[in-house]
């Protein structure tokens, strides 16, 4: 038996969460998959609150009970992130899962998350005592745990509707299609009057969490492309250093090596 | 095309995709009792104590105390226990069962269970263990003059890990005690004579005592050729204690974790060469048997006699030995045997010939076998050997030869390819005299007054056509229309002992015996008439005797080849290895539907690029199997090999129907040295010497700038 409440609103929605100890459920491709038969279940799979895609003047508003199957019909969906997404599982899988859930499910093999955190995504949270919205990078504080209130919504995922011309990403899974990335590596490039202004790399699936450094991006920001193929080796050395890997169905050292060439192949697309 | 080879749908179709059929899980709970295992936690302990919860009414505790017989489950030396003994030899081992009528209650009362162990110190490795169950060795020729007389001597050892059968559905059986007294078991199983014969032993009754029918099976492999016997007689034995059914039905990591797989092995080829021409092989072959010896014997067997591949070798000594350690026993897996010792032979000849500078396709042209020539343990190639036919069909289909002089000039890009090609037999049947002084098949058709025909006889499907192509054997011999011949699940009490459902025997052998008795009962018609014929088994008159004692003599009737490439592409930022194109010339004699036989082809095919790409599983130090679960254990989807071409060459088999020779078996067998032979290649002409070969492996070839 499965134990839930389908409500028929967001309002409902978050009157149950506040009232009641419950999963919030959208898609449940892993929550399937981790059955707990003392768990309640708040399905919010298919309010239509929450599965909408829109867009304001600065970003794309992706509801939280978005499948991937609709972000990648849907023009407005930046082709970084449906190339990540396409790589999700298989048809099926995409056709039930769902942005909220990727995020909410805490893992730093969530296909989706590096995308957002290399593009600076945000999440807007809400309860019934209001709403706020946080960067996806703050959001998270380690395996498996993150910063939703036991009363909270994940209800969006704000992308920045420009700067995502240039990017990379790459999946290595155990195989070509249902598999559970092993590493990702998202990266996002981007330069005003021959300056970087943006030169985000976010690591997947290789630590608790999904890495990025600012403070090593800072290396390149304002620097011409010239200046940065000098910085290079200096750049590459010190993300050496900062990768500290977790060993999991293949070996910490596979995966640093991985990053690092990936690192370097995305900065040879962009030019560096 | 032969009429016989025409497709038709099959027997088993509606009901499978219509949701119809009924699997051993599936059968209605009420009145049942579930049996769930209590495994050992150590690879090797003593069991001093089992500490069992208070159990309520209604449910059971059973263990080897409760068998009336002998609490050894018939396989080849009768080592594997019922429920243990004194000690447990591997984690897993079955302790006790309880048993219920609610399935949640007898997991948690199972959990509560706690046992006393005196630990003992376990073998895990197969580097380290030091006792065999089996030690064969058998020569030809003169090795040591050969050896000494050899302008280069080559030393390699090249290693295969587990493999997981991954059926579709688990390890599931199930048993009723009857009014009359007899005990039925039924479940999800190739072989209903073998756990029969197990039942006699263990329950301590004769063949009138007990009955065992097949269930729908969802898949088998080999998988359900000895474990069945296992899990029938737990089963059996908790529904004598109990006087109710009892089922069992495993979850996906029990299922990984605690049944048979395929041996990992060990094989070290030392092989000399004279004048550009192998001259010797002398081979040590050493298999993980695990715990116990179950099927161990006859898949060593099967390994050392393909130890030489399909070359003419004049001189070899081959030994071969299945190593005890403190691991899960390893038993049947399509191929049973030979995948292993024909990667070791086809990588060794591909190094050979790198290092005499010479294309590895000619150096193996060089040394076929042919018609009429001796086999390794000094029979003979009856019939003819298809080989350059099939190898020139592939390289057309494949453009072989230019890919490999064109993946041979220096690659610099991120993406670097290769390909690779493999030859191979399967021998047809059991080894050796088998057929003929183990199992003495006998099959029966039973013509009803209506004029249908029923096949009488213990093969049952696991997803290979047997049902439907045992059907077309005699709605054709007949001349009847495929709807008025019956074959249903067998059940002992209804079927004579055709054999078990294995070693890629079921058509030739059977289906043979089928297309006799069809031809008896067409002699004899008689319209309105309840009649039945019988036809048992002999062995052919061409054949060579055998003796296993000295592997001597025609371990094989006749022979199904096959010659397969593989076509791969490796990123060299992350190791990871795709798959271009697989192709592959399969001569099975004539096909009893194409369907079906292509079926067997690309699924064996698939499975073998698995087998040496991403299928993965590994017992840990203490012993314990990792990565039980289908999100570690990965086999391939179907866009892992984007492109799979199968051909059939036909080299029709006199003794079998119509021509038909062994089938299931083979595609799987050569899979991985035709994969890992592209993989040597992309990477730049390393020498490679395991499988499985996965991204990682690849990444740390590049890392070291290409040195295997």
């Amino acid at each position: 038996m499965v134990n839930g409440y389908v409500p028929a609103s967001l309002q409902e929605a978050l009157e149950i969460r506040a009232g009641q100890d419950v999963i919030p459920y959208a898609g449940g491709t892993d929550l399937m998959v981790k059955r707990r038969p003392d768990a309640q279940y708040l399905f919010i799979g298919r309010l239509p609150e929450l599965r909408q895609i829109t867009e304001d003047e600065n970003y794309i508003h992706i509801g939280a009970a978005v499948t991937f199957t609709e972000a990648l019909a849907d023009p407005r969906v930046p082709a970084l992130m449906k190339a990540a997404v396409s790589r999700i599982g298989a048809p099926a899988i995409r056709n039930a899962g769902t942005f909220g859930g990727n995020v909410g499910n805490a893992s730093a093999k969530a296909d989706s998350v590096p995308v957002e955190v290399a593009a600076d995504a945000k999440l807007r949270l809400i309860s019934l005592r209001g709403e706020r919205v946080v960067e996806i990078e703050s959001f998270y504080h380690g395996h498996g745990t993150h910063d939703l209130g036991p009363d909270e919504l994940i209800a969006e995922i704000l992308l920045p509707r420009t700067g995502l011309d240039h990017w990379y990403y790459e999946k290595v899974g155990g195989r070509s299609a249902l598999a559970i990335s092993r590493i990702s590596f998202a990266s996002v490039f981007d330069m005003q009057e021959d300056r970087i202004t943006k030169a985000a790399a976010a690591f997947g699936a290789v630590s608790d969490t999904v890495l990025r450094f600012r403070d090593l991006e800072a290396m390149l920001i304002g620097r011409s492309v010239a200046e940065a193929k000098d910085m290079k080796p200096a750049y590459l050395r010190a993300y050496d250093e900062r990768l500290q890997l977790t060993e999991g169905r293949v070996s910490a050292q596979y995966r640093k090596r991985v990053c690092l060439n990936l690192l370097e192949d995305s900065l040879r697309t962009f030019g560096i | 095309m032969d009429t016989i080879s025409q497709s038709v749908v099959r027997k088993d179709h509606g009901d499978k995709v219509s949701g119809r059929s009924l699997y051993t899980g599936d059968y209605a709970p009420e009145g049942m009792l579930f049996g769930k295992l209590l495994r050992a936690e150590l690879a090797r302990a003593r069991v001093l104590r089992v500490h069992v919860p208070a159990l309520p009414e209604g449910y059971y505790y059973v263990d080897a105390k409760d068998i009336p017989g002998d609490n050894n489950v018939n396989m080849v030396l009768d080592d594997s226990p019922v429920f243990c003994r004194e000690t447990v030899e591997y984690i897993g081992e079955a302790i006790a069962m309880l048993c219920g009528p609610d399935e949640e209650t007898v997991g948690r009362l199972l959990s509560a269970c706690r046992v006393d162990y005196e630990k003992l110190e376990p073998v895990i490795r197969l580097d380290e263990a030091h006792e065999s169950f089996f030690d064969y060795t058998y020569s030809q020729g003169d090795t040591e003059k050969a050896f000494a007389e050899a302008d280069k001597i080559y030393d390699e050892q090249f290693e295969t890990g587990y493999q997981e059968h991954a059926y579709l559905e688990t390890q599931a059986m199930t048993a009723e005690p009857e009014a009359d007294g007899r005990m039925f078991v039924h479940g999800s199983l190739q072989c209903v004579y073998y756990v029969r014969n197990a039942l006699q032993r263990v329950l301590g009754c004769g063949p009138e005592g007990v009955h065992v029918m097949q269930d729908v099976t969802g898949g088998a492999f080999g998988g359900k050729e000895d474990y069945p016997s296992v899990l029938g007689c737990q089963v059996a034995v908790a529904a004598l204690k109990c006087g109710k059914p009892v089922r069992c039905v495993f979850d996906r990591r029990e299922d990984m974790a605690c049944s048979p797989k395929r041996h990992p092995s060990r094989c070290r080829y030392r092989v000399s060469v004279k004048d550009g021409r192998v001259t010797a092989m002398d081979v040590d072959i050493r298999f993980n048997a695990g715990a116990y010896s179950t099927l161990s014997a006859v898949v060593l067997q099967r390994g050392m006699i393909s130890a030489p591949g399909v070359y003419q070798i004049p001189n070899t000594r081959i030994r071969g030995r299945a190593m005890k350690t403190n691991t899960v026993p390893c038993g049947a897996f399509r191929g049973f045997g030979a995948p292993q010792t024909f990667f070791a032979v086809e990588m060794m000849m591909d190094h050979i010939a790198r290092d005499l500078g010479v294309d590895a396709l000619t150096f193996k042209q060089a040394h076929l076998s042919r018609q009429g020539d001796i086999t390794s343990t000094g029979g003979r190639y009856h019939f003819p050997v298809p080989l350059p036919d099939m190898i020139r069909e592939t390289e057309a289909l494949c453009d072989y030869r230019r890919k490999k002089e064109e993946y041979q000039k220096p690659q610099t890009g991120r993406f670097r390819r290769g390909i690779g090609m493999s030859l191979q037999f399967h021998g047809g049947g059991f080894t050796g005299s088998g057929e003929q002084d183990i199992i003495k098949a006998v099959v029966r058709l039973r013509k009803e007054r209506d004029g249908t025909v029923e096949i009488l006889a213990a093969s049952g499907e696991i997803g290979q056509g047997v049902r439907t192509t045992f059907s077309k054997i005699v709605a054709q011999e007949l001349g009847l229309p495929l709807e008025r011949i019956i074959f249903e699940y067998p059940d002992t009490a209804l079927v004579p002992d055709s054999g078990p459902t294995v070693a890629s025997r079921s058509i030739m052998v059977v289906g043979e015996l089928l297309r006799r008795a069809a031809v008896k009962l067409r002699e004899r018609w008689a319209d309105g008439e309840v009649q039945e014929v019988e036809e048992r088994y002999r062995a052919p008159d061409f054949m060579i005797p055998f003796t296993i004692d000295h592997f001597a003599g025609d371990a094989y009737a006749t022979y199904s080849w096959a010659v397969m490439t593989a076509e791969v592409e490796v990123d060299t930022l992350t190791g990871m290895i795709r798959v271009l194109d697989a192709c592959g010339s399969f001569d099975v004699g004539t096909p009893i539907d194409r369907n079906i036989v292509m079926g067997q082809m690309e699924g064996g095919f698939l499975q073998g690029i698995g087998y040496a790409s991403c299928e993965k599983i590994a017992s840990d130090g203490t012993g314990r199997i990792r990565g039980a679960s289908f999100s570690d254990y990965l086999i391939p989807t179907a866009m892992d090999v984007p492109q799979l071409r199968c051909m059939l060459h036909v080299e029709s088999y006199p003794d079998g129907p119509y021509g038909a020779k062994a089938a299931g078996e083979l595609p799987l067998v050569g899979a991985p040295a035709a994969f890992l032979e592209a993989v040597e290649q992309a990477l730049g002409g390393v020498s490679l010497s395991h499988v499985p070969f996965t991204a990682e492996d690849a990444f740390s070839v590049l890392m070291k700038g290409g040195e295997g």
